[in-house]
C-alpha cells in the first residue's frame, strides 16, 4: 500500500497535475455559482478538455472541478441565496441569513473550513477503506459484477426520493436500452441502427452526458427565462470580517467532525450521493442541538452551515469510493467521471488498483490536494470569481453552448454528432418537464455495457441457469442487498404506504 | 380523468418499450446464437419487457393530483426553438464556412436571439474569442480544423 501511496504522491505532486488540481478547483468555482449548472454539468464541459491528457491528469483534473464546483454552490448559496447545485441547497438555509447580517466573510470562511475538513477526512478515510474494499474485490468473478452492477443501478432509483423511484427505474433501463445501440460486441451483429452509418459505434457518451446535461441545463435556464434575470448584486465591500472567534470554532468542531463521518458514509452508497448527504447531515445536527440552538437553525445558525458544507464534501469524496474499488459509481458526477475512464481504455474495479496504482492513489492525493486549493487559493479570490459573474447572461449563455457542441465536434468531427444532440437534448427537455431524472438514464448508459457483458459470461458458464446469482454467498449477499434496495421503495411507491414518509429529497439532474 | 405528468410519461414509455421489443426482433443472430443462453437479443427482449412493465406500474401508480398536471405556463418555448434552430444551422454551415467563421456567426446569431442589439458587443464578445480558440485549436494544440468547403472550392486546397 505504501508503494502505491508514494506512486500516487510521485503522480499528484507533478507540476502539470498540480496545475490541473489548480485549474480544475477555479474553473468548478465559477461553472459551480452559475445557477442551474450543478457539478455534473461542470464534470460534463471539462470532459473534452481531459481528452488530451493522460488518464490520471484527466481525472486529476475532473476531481478538482468537482470539488471546485460544490463550493462554488455553496458560494452562490450564501452570497446571492441562489444554490448553483442541489447539495449547497441546505447550505443557504443559515448561511443566506449569516450574510444578511453582514457576516458573509464568516460564512464563507466557515463554509470553506468545513468543507475543507469534511473533504480531508473524507480522503485519509478513503486512503485506507478503498485499497481494503479493492483488494477484497478482487475475489469477484462475472456474476458478482453483475450483481453489483445491479446494485448500483438500483440504488441510484431508490434513492431518487419520494414519488420518483419508478420514474427513476424506467430511466435506467431507458439508459440501457441506448447502451444496446450500435454494434454488440460479442456477436458483432448491428442493434437498433435502422442503417445508418452513424449509429454502428453506438451512442457516444460524450455526447449523451454533454446533451442531457450541459446542453439541456442551459437551454433550461432559457426557457424558464431566467436569462433576461438581473445579474444578483454581490456586495463584497460588506463581506466583513473572514475570521472565526475561539468560541465559535469550538461550538462547530464536533459537528464538523461528526458530519464529515456521516456524510462519506452516506457518500459511499451507490447514488445516494452529496445532495443527501447534506440534507441528512443538517437534519442530524438540528436533532442533535438543545432546543435554544434548535431555534437559530434557519436564521444564521452556524452548525447548521457547518453540518451541510462538511457532508457534501465528505459525502463528494465517499462517492469516489464505489467507483474507484468496484467501478459502481456513488453519485452522477463519478458516472460521468467512470464513463471518461471507460473512454481512456481504463476499466475501474478492483484492477484498477492493482493495473493503473498510478491513476488509482493519485486521484486519492489529488483529492487532499484540492481540498488544500480550495482553502488557500479559492477562499481569498471569492471576491474576484465571482465578479466574472458579472458577464451578462445573454453572453454567457452561447458561449455555454458553443463549449457544449465543440466539446463534442472536435472529438468525433463528424457534424451528425451536432443533430443527435439537438434531437437527444429535445428529448431530455421532454422528459425534464414531465420530472424524469436524467442521472439514473446516465448510468444506466455507462453500466449497460459492462453489465451485458458480464451477465452474458455468467449466464454462458452457468448454462443458462441463473443460480450464479445465489450459488456463492458473496453473489447471493450482493444479490440479496439489491432485491431489498429495490423492492422496498418500489412497493412503497406503488401501495403508498411510504406517503407523507421517506427522504423529502428529490435527486434533481445537477446534483453531486 | 386527470392526465397526469406520470400518464403522459408512463404512455410513452410504454410506447417505446413496444417499439423498442418490435425491433429487437430485427436484431440479426450467428447460426446457433438462438439456442445460446446468451446472445445479442437477450438483453434487449428483457429490457423491453421490463420497460413495458414499469411503464404499466407508472400509469397505475401515477400521481392524479393538480400537482401532478402538466404546467406549462412561464416556458419560453419559441425562443428555445429559435436557439436549437441555431445550432442546427452550425452543424449545417461548419463544413461549408469552416470553424472559425461558423463559430463568429453563431455566437452573434447566439447573442442577438438573447437580446443584445448593440453591433459593437455583438462583434466584441464574438470576433476576438473565436480568433483566440481557433489560434488555441490549430496552432497551439496543432488540431487540424479544415478550411470551409466554400473556400476550397473557391481558391482551391
Amino acid at each position: 500500500m505504501w508503494d502505491g501511496i508514494l506512486t500516487g504522491l510521485g503522480t499528484a505532486v507533478m507540476p502539470f497535475n498540480l496545475l490541473m488540481v489548480v485549474v480544475g478547483c477555479f474553473a468548478g468555482t465559477f461553472i459551480g455559482m452559475l445557477p442551474g449548472l450543478g457539478p455534473i454539468s461542470a464534470v460534463a464541459l471539462m470532459i473534452p478538455v481531459t481528452y488530451g491528457l493522460d488518464p490520471a491528469s484527466g481525472i486529476i483534473l475532473m476531481a478538482g472541478v468537482y470539488y471546485g464546483a460544490v463550493f462554488g454552490g455553496s458560494t452562490s448559496s450564501i452570497l446571492v441565496n441562489a444554490p448553483g447545485c442541489a447539495s449547497t441547497v441546505v447550505t443557504a438555509f443559515d448561511g443566506f441569513p449569516l450574510a444578511q447580517k453582514n457576516q458573509a466573510g464568516k460564512a464563507l470562511a466557515l463554509a470553506a473550513y468545513s468543507s475543507f475538513t469534511g473533504g480531508t477526512i473524507g480522503a485519509l478515510i478513503l486512503l485506507f477503506a478503498a485499497p481494503a474494499l479493492a483488494s477484497v474485490s478482487l475475489s469477484f468473478q462475472s456474476g458478482d459484477y453483475f450483481a453489483l452492477m445491479l446494485l448500483g443501478l438500483t440504488a441510484v432509483a431508490a434513492f431518487s426520493g419520494k414519488g420518483q423511484v419508478i420514474k427513476a427505474l424506467l430511466m435506467t433501463i431507458f439508459g440501457l436500452m441506448i447502451a444496446t445501440v450500435g454494434t454488440d460486441i460479442t456477436s458483432g451483429a448491428t442493434r437498433f441502427t435502422f442503417g445508418s452509418v452513424d449509429l454502428i459505434d453506438g451512442v457516444s457518451f460524450l455526447l449523451l452526458a454533454m446533451a442531457t446535461f450541459a446542453l439541456t441545463e442551459v437551454i433550461m435556464t432559457v426557457m424558464r427565462g431566467q436569462h433576461a434575470e438581473e445579474e444578483p448584486e454581490m456586495d463584497m465591500a460588506s463581506l466583513g470580517s473572514m475570521k472565526l472567534s475561539k468560541e465559535e470554532i469550538k461550538e462547530v468542531a464536533p459537528t464538523i467532525g461528526r458530519s464529515s463521518v456521516f456524510g462519506f458514509l452516506v457518500g459511499v452508497l451507490p447514488g445516494a450521493g452529496a445532495t443527501i448527504a447534506s440534507f441528512m447531515a443538517y437534519g442530524l445536527e438540528r436533532n442533535l442541538a438543545s432546543a435554544k440552538e434548535k431555534l437559530k437553525f434557519g436564521k444564521g445558525s452556524l452548525r447548521g452551515l457547518a453540518a451541510p458544507e462538511s457532508a457534501n464534501n465528505a459525502a463528494s469524496t465517499g462517492s469516489f469510493v464505489p467507483l474507484l474499488t468496484l467501478g459502481i459509481p456513488g453519485s452522477g458526477t463519478t458516472a460521468i467521471m467512470l464513463g471518461a475512464l471507460i473512454a481512456y481504455g481504463i476499466q475501474p474495479g478492483p484492477r484498477l488498483f492493482v493495473d493503473n496504482p498510478d491513476v488509482f492513489w493519485s486521484v486519492i492525493i489529488s483529492m487532499y490536494f484540492g481540498n488544500l486549493v480550495l482553502l488557500i487559493l479559492n477562499l481569498p479570490l471569492i471576491p474576484y470569481i465571482s465578479r466574472l459573474l458579472a458577464i451578462p447572461r445573454p453572453i454567457l449563455i452561447p458561449l455555454i453552448l458553443f463549449f457544449s457542441i465543440t466539446g463534442v465536434y472536435l472529438v468525433s468531427f463528424n457534424t451528425f454528432d451536432i443533430y443527435m444532440m439537438v434531437f437527444i437534448t429535445l428529448g431530455a427537455i421532454f422528459l425534464k418537464l414531465l420530472e424524469f431524472p436524467m442521472a439514473p438514464m446516465l448510468l444506466g448508459f455507462i453500466l449497460g455495457g459492462i453489465m451485458e457483458k458480464n451477465l452474458g459470461r455468467a449466464l454462458t458458464m452457468s448454462d443458462g441457469s441463473f443460480a450464479f446469482l445465489w450459488d456463492r454467498p458473496l453473489t447471493l449477499t450482493i444479490t440479496t442487498i439489491a432485491a431489498i434496495v429495490l423492492l422496498l421503495p418500489l412497493l412503497s411507491a406503488m401501495f403508498g404506504k411510504m406517503r407523507g414518509r421517506g427522504l423529502e429529497v428529490t435527486v434533481k439532474e445537477g446534483e453531486g | 380523468m386527470t392526465i397526469s405528468k406520470d400518464h403522459i410519461g408512463g404512455l410513452v414509455f410504454l410506447c417505446l418499450s413496444v417499439a423498442y421489443g418490435y425491433y429487437t426482433g430485427d436484431i440479426p443472430l450467428l447460426p446457433g446464437d438462438e439456442f445460446a443462453p446468451f446472445n445479442a437479443q437477450s438483453l434487449p427482449s428483457a429490457l423491453a419487457v421490463l420497460g413495458g412493465i414499469l411503464s404499466v406500474a407508472l400509469i397505475v401508480t401515477a400521481d392524479r393530483s393538480a400537482e401532478g398536471r402538466v404546467k406549462l405556463a412561464g416556458y419560453d418555448f419559441w425562443l428555445v426553438g429559435k436557439l436549437l434552430v441555431l445550432v442546427m444551422l452550425l452543424g449545417f454551415v461548419l463544413p461549408w464556412l469552416g470553424f472559425l467563421l461558423s463559430t463568429i456567426l453563431f455566437l452573434m446569431g447566439g447573442y442577438w436571439i438573447l437580446g443584445v442589439r448593440k453591433v459593437k458587443t455583438l462583434l466584441l464578445a464574438s470576433v476576438p474569442f473565436s480568433v483566440v480558440l481557433w489560434f488555441m485549436l490549430a496552432q497551439l494544440l496543432d488540431i487540424y480544423l479544415a478550411p470551409g468547403r466554400i473556400f476550397t472550392s473557391l481558391f482551391g486546397g
